[in-house]
């Protein structure tokens, strides 16, 4: 009797998707592989590295130009967010602590925790 | 059924029904899909114990009755977000372990910001790892701690115990690390020191983008986006489909940038000269020879790495100087070693019978 999914026109579908995708990133590889490809990408990177920079630059003018925010100081504002975020997070963390010393005794954290007595499961599963 | 062809065509009628059911799912599911978010991702509960610049320390709240003595610090790769770690209930590493008892901590990254573009190796090995290992033994009340990390944390991980050999890392675990720089040969290709100016840009660019990591990543296997959408298509109509999906395209696509000087070192030290490789890597002036390492070890390596390849992660059990050591290789790829269904199914269940004898 022959393999029920040969005939099957979802299951033809999807192999011959996967065998495409095999195929043609085992070509890139092999294409990729090569010193010129090497020389070719950072070529075109570093010069849109470069370009990247100088429009980068050109903007920021334009943008003071225009009496609009930079990248730079959106940049700025988003890293003021994050460090009142990390004052929060800091303030968390020690009203966590101060409520965790409140339950342990002489202030240590790992006092209010389980027990360190685990030991492994023998071989019938059940731990030690 | 047509013997000749092979063909049921009693069967037809049904699959012509199932196959229009499922168009009709994949549009209503493919409109869903556009106006809905993703699961919610690493929301084990957790304490923040530490955020300083890109350095994050979480600690998770344990959830058995009886713990472990050791507890662990996972080291996360400075390319990726520590979620893959933690996805989703049933599907959560971090979860799993705090299940089999074990206390656990995390040394995750948030972006680099533009003024730390100046952090260096020495800043990774000899200054954040230390400062999370002194809060995971001031946090848990233990000396001893295991040290887990997840591919570039593994090569960070390998050169904190090195320099730091005296303890107090009592195991170590290593997921996908790389060791023999030679052997990422696209990897290398890219960063063939004939025509990649890292000293350009680094210089132009401060931080490296994330961009370009997720490019060089993605272009390890070019046809992948494009098939991988196919299939979701295809599969629109499944939820459980979708919602792996999701997961893990959002956590691939999180990627971080790196450190400009970090990027540097990595190019020149690893990429260029193999130091790591060639015992002749230091970090701030100190020796990180991994002969010196001599805890137990055990290193997961996955069958189907397109991004750290066997060969460049072979040598680490080789030179390390530990003799309880060991290598698992492990049917799956970079990311499917640690989650997602293969990852409960072989790793996880393996590093826990390693672990457990080890943490007491």
């Amino acid at each position: 009797m022959a393999d029920k999914s040969s005939n099957d026109p979802v299951a033809i579908w999807q192999h011959m998707i996967g065998e495409m995708e095999k195929g043609f990133n085992s070509f890139a590889n092999q294409a990729m592989a090569s010193p010129e490809f090497s020389k070719v990408v950072n070529q075109v990177g570093g010069v849109s590295a470069g370009a990247q920079k100088q429009l980068g630059d050109l903007m920021e003018k334009y943008l003071v130009g225009m009496n609009l925010p930079s990248r730079a100081q959106m940049v700025g504002m988003a890293e003021r967010l994050q460090s009142i975020e990390g004052q929060l997070n800091e303030i968390k963390a020690m009203l966590h602590q101060m409520q965790s010393n409140s339950g342990a005794q002489g202030g240590n954290p790992a006092a209010s925790r389980p027990p360190r007595t685990r030991r492994p499961p023998a071989a019938g599963g059940e731990p030690k | 059924m047509n013997a000749a062809a092979g063909l049921d065509l009693l069967s037809i009628p049904d699959r012509i029904q199932s196959e229009v059911q499922r168009a009709i799912q994949r549009s209503i599911k493919g409109v869903e899909y556009i106006a809905s978010s993703g699961p919610s991702l690493g929301s084990t509960p957790k304490d923040i114990l530490s955020v300083r610049g890109t350095m994050n320390l979480y600690h998770y709240r344990p959830v058995a009755d009886e713990i472990y003595r050791v507890p662990i610090l996972i080291v996360m790769a400075t390319t990726n977000r520590g979620y893959i770690l933690d996805m989703v209930p049933g599907q959560s590493f971090i979860e799993f372990l705090l299940k089999r008892g074990y206390d656990v901590y995390m040394l995750d990254w948030s972006a680099p910001k533009p003024e730390e573009k100046s952090l260096r190796m020495e800043d990774y090995v000899l200054d954040f790892i230390p400062d999370c290992i002194r809060q995971a033994q001031r946090d848990s009340g233990e000396t001893d701690v295991t040290v887990i990390g997840y591919c570039f944390g593994g090569v960070l991980s390998l050169l904190y115990g090195s320099i730091f050999n005296d303890g107090p890392m009592k195991n170590l675990i290593c997921f996908t690390t790389p060791v023999d720089f030679r052997e990422m040969k696209l990897f290398q290709n890219f960063a063939d020191r004939r025509y990649f100016d890292v000293d350009r840009l680094v210089d132009s660019v401060g931080n490296v983008p994330p961009e370009m990591i997720l490019s060089s990543f993605e272009m390890l296997r070019p046809a992948s986006r494009a098939a991988s959408q196919v299939q979701l298509w295809e599969n629109i109509w499944n939820d459980e489909y979708v919602k792996s999906y999701r997961m893990f395209d959002r956590w691939a696509t999180d990627t971080l940038p790196l450190a400009g000087e970090y990027f540097r070192t990595i190019t020149k030290d690893l990429m260029w000269d193999n130091k790591l490789y060639n015992d002749a890597m230091s970090v701030g002036g100190r020796k990180a020879d991994i002969s010196r390492i001599t805890v137990p070890i055990l290193h997961a390596v996955a069958e189907h790495d397109h991004i750290v390849p066997y060969d460049a992660a072979k040598p680490l059990i080789q030179k390390i100087g530990s003799t309880d050591k060991e290598e698992v290789m492990l049917k799956g790829g970079h990311v499917s070693l640690v989650a997602g269904a293969n990852a409960i199914k072989r790793l996880w269940p393996k590093l826990d019978s390693w672990l457990g004898e080890r943490s007491t």
